[in-house]
């Protein structure tokens, strides 16, 4: 009886392990592993800074099927703003995602009519006076509305003889900023976001791409010197891929651009003169390798949809390619790798916005018709601390937590970096050369090595010097000697002299 | 005059570029074993330079490590040329053999690789905002190293200095023609291996039937 029940315990105990140990497995239940890059630039496996909580759909608002969203938008209030394109409606919906808090199908017009969207395309609000901006796509027109749904103002086609009028005005994203201005995205205006002062009045555009010069383009232009105007006239025009999306953080617009063939200025951070101030940093945005998919026969080159910028002044970036939402600190350096394309939760087909609340990011999916709400994980909070420790300037501050992050996962480049600089100016030279040298930092390294080079030049410095006067010494003495003595092939040259 | 030992002879030639060679042919000196060496030398410090560096300047991506390059630096590269120069040569009455060609242009290449090896060692004394010194010593071995070729071509083959020129630049030529010979060469080698290789994997299966 006895022994029974030993080996009931035993058994009991074993099941527990076991239901333990696969809790432990399905916590990170993403149909994919999470992965980051080392300082080769070579994909490793990493922990994940995010997990896919839920998807909601339509249902779970209780507004029936989503069709074809297209944005999503966090107010102020922390009410998340739906554009159901598909529906031509917005859904306003609480922070949480459990109920609506409003549907606006319809407007009222300051004359009393009542206005219907078209395939709302774009959805703002703004901060500052609470009003909706909805890129209304098919009724060409951006539509102003307060939060009762009247209308307070309406964009159209501008009349300026520098928008080109044979184009219809098809507005994809809308923004505004602080003074008012609203910025508009066009489906087919390459030369920037038409940008529109507070009166409804057209200013001009900003922030245009650059074209990239790739060999093709440098050929076409030295064969176009060459070339009648006439024959100039019916040729393929260079332009660069116009803007998909953007995001306003305070100052700084940011705007992402969807191409697969276009590798500059995807992602851009433009300041209120239309500057990329990103230009010069040789930044490169989404998968560092592109893989190449077999079954679809394509290269999944990085084609960033969306953009947005959480509060903590962290970038996500959407890649519509890969189905993955890059998080980058606002440095641009690599923070996560989030999502894939896959069936499940966590998984996407047609991914078409991300917005963030606070820590949590949510994944708009416009075949789907659902928004996937993710959570930080316990090693995405300790990262993001870290990291915005560390661009705050509080370099020690930051030592704790990124220790905390590289005993999690040893791979996570950015850490050492962030060990180093704390190390460095801590005064600890010989420790912030070893990690600047896991942390691929050369710049950290050559100081941590001049600095390491000053103390030790201080340490030894009466060995040094009697080693350097041992040495001319010796050299003074041996010179003395040779010339004494003479070289031993003088000696016999002469002697053989003809 | 002039009666040095072999290590004496390659101070000399180095420290000469104008006369040395010219020495050194008139006294029928140079020892092949030294060339070789240099060569042996050389090849070392190139891998050095790509895996020794210090860190505040250059990053290796040593995840693997391959070989061949460096010895296509060093070795093949060397053999090209030395082939290369002894075919153009004899073709324009060059009087060089191939053996003092090989000991003449190794010795030439002394200045480059003394500087591969200085750099390597500045390169985990200073830092980046001193980076100049070791540019310095770069541009100076290259130059030194070029000059003492030349030299070499010439007094090799008592040429005169328009005559070094075509030879020179004849002998690259014939550097890439042999190269671009290889290269093709081995690829058909492999195209061969890969034929046998197939044709027996086709056989063991027959085979088992």
């Amino acid at each position: 009886m006895h022994r029974f029940f030993k080996r009931a315990a035993v058994a009991v105990l074993a099941a527990l392990a076991a239901s333990v140990c696969s809790l432990g497995a399905s916590a990170s239940g993403e149909p994919y592993e999470s992965y980051n890059y080392d300082r080769w630039g070579d994909a490793v496996p990493s922990q994940a800074g995010y997990t896919a909580e839920r998807a909601v759909s339509g249902y779970d608002l209780g507004v029936g099927a989503l069709s074809d969203p297209q944005d999503l938008f966090f107010d102020s209030d922390n009410v998340l703003y739906i554009a159901d394109t598909g529906n031509n409606r917005i859904i306003a919906a609480d922070s949480e995602l459990r109920e609506t808090v409003h549907v606006y199908d319809s407007f009222t017009m300051p004359d009393g009519s009542e206005t219907r969207l078209n395939k709302p395309m774009g959805i703002f609000v703004s901060a500052v006076n609470g009003n909706i901006y909805i890129a209304d796509s098919d009724n060409s027109r951006v539509l102003i509305s307060d939060k009762d749904g009247n209308v307070q103002g309406e964009i159209t086609k501008p009349q300026s003889e520098v928008y080109d009028q044979r184009r219809t005005f098809l507005p994809q994203k809308v923004i505004a900023d602080k003074a008012g201005n609203v910025y508009v995205v066009l489906g087919n205006i390459t030369t920037g976001a038409a940008m529109f002062a507070p009166d409804g009045s057209f200013s001009g555009f900003y922030g245009a791409n650059r074209v990239e010069p790739t060999a093709a383009i440098i050929g076409n232009y030295i064969r176009s010197i060459f070339m009648s105007d006439e024959k100039k006239t019916h040729r393929t025009r260079t332009v660069p891929t116009g803007i998909t999306g953007f995001d306003i953080d305070r100052d700084f617009i940011f705007t992402c651009t969807a191409s697969g063939t276009q590798t500059t200025d995807t992602v851009k951070k433009l300041n209120a003169a239309g500057k990329n101030i990103f230009a010069d940093l040789e930044l490169s945005f989404g998968d560092n390798t592109p893989m190449y998919a077999t079954t679809k026969n394509k290269i999944m080159a990085p084609s960033i949809v969306d953009i947005d910028v959480s509060t903590d002044g962290c970038i996500n970036c959407l890649d519509f390619t890969t189905g993955r939402v890059f998080q980058y600190d606002e440095d641009c350096n690599l923070l996560f790798i989030t999502g894939t394309l896959a069936k499940q939760t966590g998984g996407f087909d047609h991914v078409a916005a991300v917005e963030s609340l606070g820590s949590d990011l949510y994944v708009l999916d416009s075949m789907k018709d659902t928004i996937t709400v993710f959570r930080e994980t316990s090693f995405g909070k300790i990262v993001h601390e870290a990291a915005a420790l560390h661009n705050s300037g509080y370099y020690e501050e930051a030592l704790g937590p990124w220790q905390e992050v590289l005993r999690r996962d040893g791979n996570y480049n950015r850490a050492y970096e962030g060990v180093a600089a704390a190390l460095l100016r801590k005064g600890d030279y010989k420790g912030a050369m070893k990690y600047a040298k896991l942390a691929d930092a050369g710049k950290i390294y050559n100081k941590a090595f001049e600095g390491r080079r000053r103390e030790f030049l201080k340490e030894h410095f009466t060995a040094i010097a009697a080693v350097l006067a041992l040495m001319v010494a010796a050299l003074f003495a041996g010179g003395r000697y040779r010339k004494k003595h003479g070289s031993r092939s003088d000696v016999k040259g002469k002697e053989e002299q003809p | 005059m002039m009666d040095l030992t072999q290590k004496q002879w390659v101070k000399h030639a180095v420290m000469h570029p104008v006369e040395g060679f010219e020495d050194m042919r008139w006294k029928k000196s140079g020892s092949l074993k030294i060339a070789l060496f240099i060569i042996l030398l050389l090849f070392f410090g190139e891998i050095a330079y790509g895996r020794l560096y210090g860190f505040q300047f250059y990053i290796s991506y040593d995840k693997n490590f391959n070989i061949i390059p460096y010895i296509v630096r060093s070795f093949v590269l060397f053999g090209v040329w030395t082939l290369g120069n002894w075919a153009v040569c004899t073709l324009l009455d060059g009087e060089g053999t191939l053996k003092n060609i090989c000991i003449y242009s190794a010795y030439a290449l002394i200045p480059y690789t003394v500087q591969l090896y200085l750099n390597v060692i500045l390169s985990h004394l200073l830092i980046r905002d001193e980076m100049v010194f070791m540019d310095i010593i770069k541009i100076a071995g290259v130059c030194w190293t070029a000059m003492l070729l030349f030299s070499a071509v010439k007094s090799v083959h008592q040429y005169s200095f328009g005559k070094t020129v075509f030879a020179i630049i004849l002998t690259v030529a014939a550097m890439f023609v042999m190269l671009f010979l290889l290269v093709l060469f081995l690829s058909l080698i492999q195209q061969v291996i890969i034929f046998i290789s197939t044709l027996y994997t086709e056989l063991s299966y027959r085979a088992r039937v």
